[in-house]
C-alpha cells in the first residue's frame, strides 16, 4: 500500500510537470476562452450598435403600396430601410462598397411577373436567398391582395392556415432533455478516456525504453507499477478534466448571452447528479481502457511499435464509441440499451441514458457491475502480461505468446 | 559475450523465473521482500525527464527510505561521486557516465546487505571508474557482500576473492581466487635484454608470444625452461634488464577454460 502510494505520487509529479502536459492543458484552455468569446468578438468587428445586418429594400414602382413597411415589425434579425427611390445596380453596388448598407432588394415588375433580386456583396457557396425574407415579402404581399378582396375578419382567419403540429412516439418511454448538450458529455467522456488511458501505455513503454523497467521492478511489484501509474495518471485525468469543464461553465456564464445559450445548451440539465455519474463512469471507463493499455505498452520495447501494438485497443474505443454515439440517434432501441450494458461503450452510453431518463436504477448497477468485472479481468491478465513481459527487449510480443505467457502455470 | 551472467543474476534476485532450484540468501529465499538488495542492472537507464534528486529519492522511497533520510543519504553519496551539480538537472541532460554513476547510486543508497552489480564499469571513463572502485573497496571494507559480473578480468582480479566462471550458463571454473591462480604453473617469462636473443630461444624451442624493442615474452611449460634460458643468456654475457616469470592471469585461465567447453 505504501509503495503505491509512492508511484502514484511519482506518476503524478512526473505528468503534471511535463511541458508537453502543461502546455497541451494551457491551449485547451485558452481556446475554450477564445471558444466562448466568439460571439463577442464577432460584435466587436462588427461594431456596437450595429449587431443586425442592413438590408434597404427597393420598391420604386411602388407595387408593394406601402405595405413593405410592415416587414420591419417582423423581428427578421435585419435593419431595414424601404425606398421607394430609383436605384441602379451601381448605385446599389456603391453603397454596399462603401458600407451603408449589406444587400439591398430590388424589386422591378418585368413583363408578366414581378422580378425581386436579392444583393449581395460576395454569394457565398450554397448560398440561396434567406427563407425568411422570402416568406416575409410572400406575405406581404398575399396580404395586400388579400385586403383588396374586402374579406370579413372571419374570412381572412379561415384562409390563414392555423395548424399545431406535433410529434409523438408509440414507445412508452420517451427521451427528455437537451440532445445536444448530451451528446457534446459523450464526446468529451471519449476523448478524456482515451488519452488519458493512452498515456498509461506511453508511460510504460517509456520505461522499457529508457531500460529503467530493471531497477523498478527489483524496487517493487509490478502489480504496484501498473495500478500505481494506471491511478496516478487517472487522477491527473481527472483533474484536468474538471478544470476544463469547469473553465468551459464559468465562460459560458460569464461571456454568453443568455438567450444564446439557452438555446444551444439546456442548462438546466447540467445537475450535480449528472456530474457524480459523468465522474464514476470517467473513472470506470478509463480504468478499462487504461489497463487494455498497460497490457499492450508492456508488450513493446521500441517506441515505434507503440502505435501497432495499440492499435487494437484505440479500435476497440472507437467502436465502442460510434456503438453509444449512432444509437443515441435513436435512445429508446435495443441497440441503446445494449450500448449502455456493453463494456467498452457503456462508459460513452449510459451518462447520456440517465439524463435522458431512460435508465433505471438497476440498469445503472447491472452496467456498472459489468464494467467493474470486466476491468477486474484485464487487471489481472494485464499485471501478469506485464511482470513476463517487460523484460522482453526484442521484437513486440504476439498475440499468440500473450495467450502462452498467461496460460504458462509456473508464472 | 553470452555466458549467462545476466541471466543468472536474473535469476537470482527473482525478475527471471528459475527451471529449478532455489536461491537463497543467509537462509532466506532471495525476493524483494525476504533480502534487501541493491541492483545495478547491466541495462543502463533512468528516467530521461525526470530530476535525478526525484528519481533517486523515488527508488530509495520504494526501498524503504523516508524522504529526509533519503535527501540525506543523497547529498552524502554525490560529493563522494561528484554528481552534487547535477542532482537538479533532468537525467537527459547528464552525460552517460554520470547516468551511470545515478544508477549506482540508486543500487547502494539505500545501504543493503546485498549489493549485486552487472557489469559496472562497462562504459565508464578511467576517473569515474577509479571513483567507483574505491567505493566498492569501501563497502566490501564495510563487511557488505557484492556479487558483480565483469567480462573485464583485471577488475575481477582487484576486488573479488570468491569467482564464478561461466559459459552458456554452465560453470566452468569456482572456487577462492587465491588458490584457483596457485593450481595453475607458471606459462610465461618475461625478458628484456639489449640486444636480439631470438637464436637463444630458438634453441630451447620456446615459441615467442610477444616481441617489441628486444622485450620478449616467451611462452614456457614449467619454470625449468626459464632457468635454462637465463643461464644460457647469461653464458653469452648478454645484460639483461628484466627476468620476470609469470603465473597465468585470470584471463588466460578464463580464454583457457571458456575456449576448452567451446
Amino acid at each position: 500500500m505504501k509503495d503505491l502510494k509512492i508511484v502514484i505520487d511519482f506518476t503524478i509529479k512526473d505528468m503534471i510537470k511535463r511541458k508537453s502536459f502543461i502546455i497541451s492543458t494551457l491551449i485547451i484552455l485558452i481556446l475554450i476562452v477564445i471558444g466562448f468569446n466568439v460571439p463577442n468578438i464577432i460584435n466587436a468587428i462588427k461594431g456596437e450598435e450595429g449587431t443586425n445586418e442592413k438590408l434597404l429594400i427597393v420598391d420604386e414602382s411602388n407595387i408593394f403600396e406601402g405595405t413593405l413597411e410592415n416587414i420591419k415589425t417582423l423581428n427578421l434579425g435585419y435593419d431595414i430601410e424601404i425606398s421607394n427611390e430609383k436605384f441602379t445596380f451601381d448605385d446599389i453596388k456603391n453603397k454596399i462598397e462603401n458600407e451603408e448598407i449589406e444587400t439591398a432588394i430590388l424589386i422591378e415588375p418585368k413583363e408578366e411577373k414581378i422580378e425581386i433580386k436579392y444583393i449581395v456583396e460576395n454569394i457565398n457557396m450554397m448560398q440561396e436567398v434567406p427563407e425568411q425574407i422570402v416568406n416575409a415579402i410572400n406575405s406581404v404581399y398575399s396580404n395586400l391582395q388579400i385586403s383588396k378582396l374586402g374579406l370579413t375578419q372571419e374570412q381572412l382567419q379561415n384562409i390563414t392556415p392555423n395548424f399545431d403540429f406535433k410529434l409523438e412516439q408509440t414507445e412508452e418511454q420517451q427521451a427528455s432533455g437537451n440532445i445536444l448538450a448530451i451528446m457534446l458529455l459523450s464526446i468529451v467522456l471519449f476523448y478524456a478516456i482515451y488519452f488519458c488511458a493512452y498515456q498509461v501505455s506511453s508511460s510504460i513503454t517509456t520505461e522499457k525504453t529508457s531500460k529503467i523497467m530493471e531497477t523498478l521492478v527489483t524496487s517493487t511489484s509490478p502489480r504496484t507499477i501498473v495500478l500505481g501509474k494506471t491511478i496516478g495518471i487517472g487522477i491527473v485525468g481527472l483533474l484536468q478534466m474538471i478544470l476544463l469543464v469547469a473553465t468551459a461553465l464559468i465562460c459560458a456564464k460569464l461571456f454568453l448571452d443568455e438567450e444564446i445559450l439557452n438555446s444551444v445548451l439546456d442548462m438546466s440539465n447540467i445537475t450535480p447528479y449528472l456530474g457524480i455519474i459523468t465522474v464514476i463512469y470517467f473513472i470506470l471507463g478509463y480504468f478499462a481502457y487504461a489497463l487494455l493499455y498497460a497490457l499492450t505498452g508492456s508488450t513493446v520495447s521500441k517506441p515505434e511499435d507503440i502505435q501497432s501494438a495499440n492499435g487494437p485497443v484505440a479500435i476497440l474505443a472507437v467502436i465502442g464509441f460510434y456503438l453509444s454515439y449512432f444509437t443515441m440517434m435513436n435512445p429508446t432501441s435495443e441497440l441503446n440499451v445494449f450500448a449502455s450494458m456493453f463494456p467498452i461503450s457503456s462508459p460513452f452510453c449510459m451518462p447520456f441514458r440517465i439524463i435522458m431518463g431512460l435508465a433505471s436504477t438497476t440498469d445503472v448497477i447491472i452496467s456498472i457491475a459489468i464494467l467493474l468485472v470486466t476491468i477486474f479481468v484485464i487487471a489481472k491478465v494485464a499485471i501478469k502480461i506485464y511482470s513476463n513481459a517487460i523484460l522482453n527487449y526484442g521484437s513486440k510480443i504476439s498475440f499468440k505468446d500473450m495467450v502462452r505467457i498467461y496460460k504458462d502455470k509456473n508464472n | 559475450m553470452e555466458l549467462g551472467k545476466t541471466t543468472t543474476i536474473r535469476m537470482l534476485l527473482g525478475i527471471l523465473k528459475k527451471d529449478s532450484g532455489e536461491i537463497s540468501w543467509n537462509g532466506k529465499i532471495v525476493k524483494r521482500k525476504n533480502v534487501n538488495f541493491g541492483y545495478l542492472p547491466e541495462e543502463r537507464g533512468v528516467y530521461p525527464k525526470v530530476k535525478v534528486i526525484e528519481q533517486l529519492i523515488y527508488f530509495a522511497q520504494l526501498k524503504g527510505m523516508n524522504k529526509q533520510d533519503a535527501t540525506k543519504a543523497i547529498s552524502e553519496w554525490a560529493k563522494v561521486l561528484k554528481i552534487e551539480e547535477y542532482l537538479e538537472m533532468t537525467a537527459e541532460k547528464l552525460s552517460k557516465g554520470n547516468q551511470q554513476k545515478v544508477q549506482f547510486l540508486t543500487a547502494i543508497l539505500h545501504d543493503p546487505e546485498l549489493i549485486v552489480l552487472d557489469e559496472p564499469f562497462s562504459g565508464l571513463d578511467p576517473v569515474n571508474t577509479e571513483i567507483i572502485k574505491n567505493i566498492i573497496i569501501d563497502l566490501v571494507s564495510k563487511g557488505k557482500y557484492i556479487i558483480m559480473s565483469a567480462h573485464q578480468m583485471a577488475t575481477i582480479e582487484e576486488f573479488c576473492s570468491e569467482i564464478l566462471i561461466l559459459n552458456r550458463g554452465k560453470t566452468v571454473l569456482k572456487g577462492n581466487l587465491k588458490d584457483i591462480k596457485n593450481s595453475y604453473p607458471a606459462n610465461r617469462v618475461h625478458i628484456e635484454a639489449n640486444q636480439d636473443i631470438k637464436k637463444y630461444i630458438d634453441k630451447f624451442n620456446l615459441s615467442i608470444e610477444n616481441v617489441v624493442d628486444n622485450n620478449y615474452t616467451i611462452n614456457i611449460s614449467n619454470e625449468e625452461q626459464a632457468h635454462k634460458l637465463l643461464e644460457e643468456l647469461v653464458k653469452s654475457s648478454i645484460i639483461i634488464d628484466k627476468f620476470e616469470i609469470k603465473k597465468p592471469t585470470l584471463n588466460d585461465i578464463f580464454i583457457e577454460k571458456v575456449g576448452e567447453t567451446k
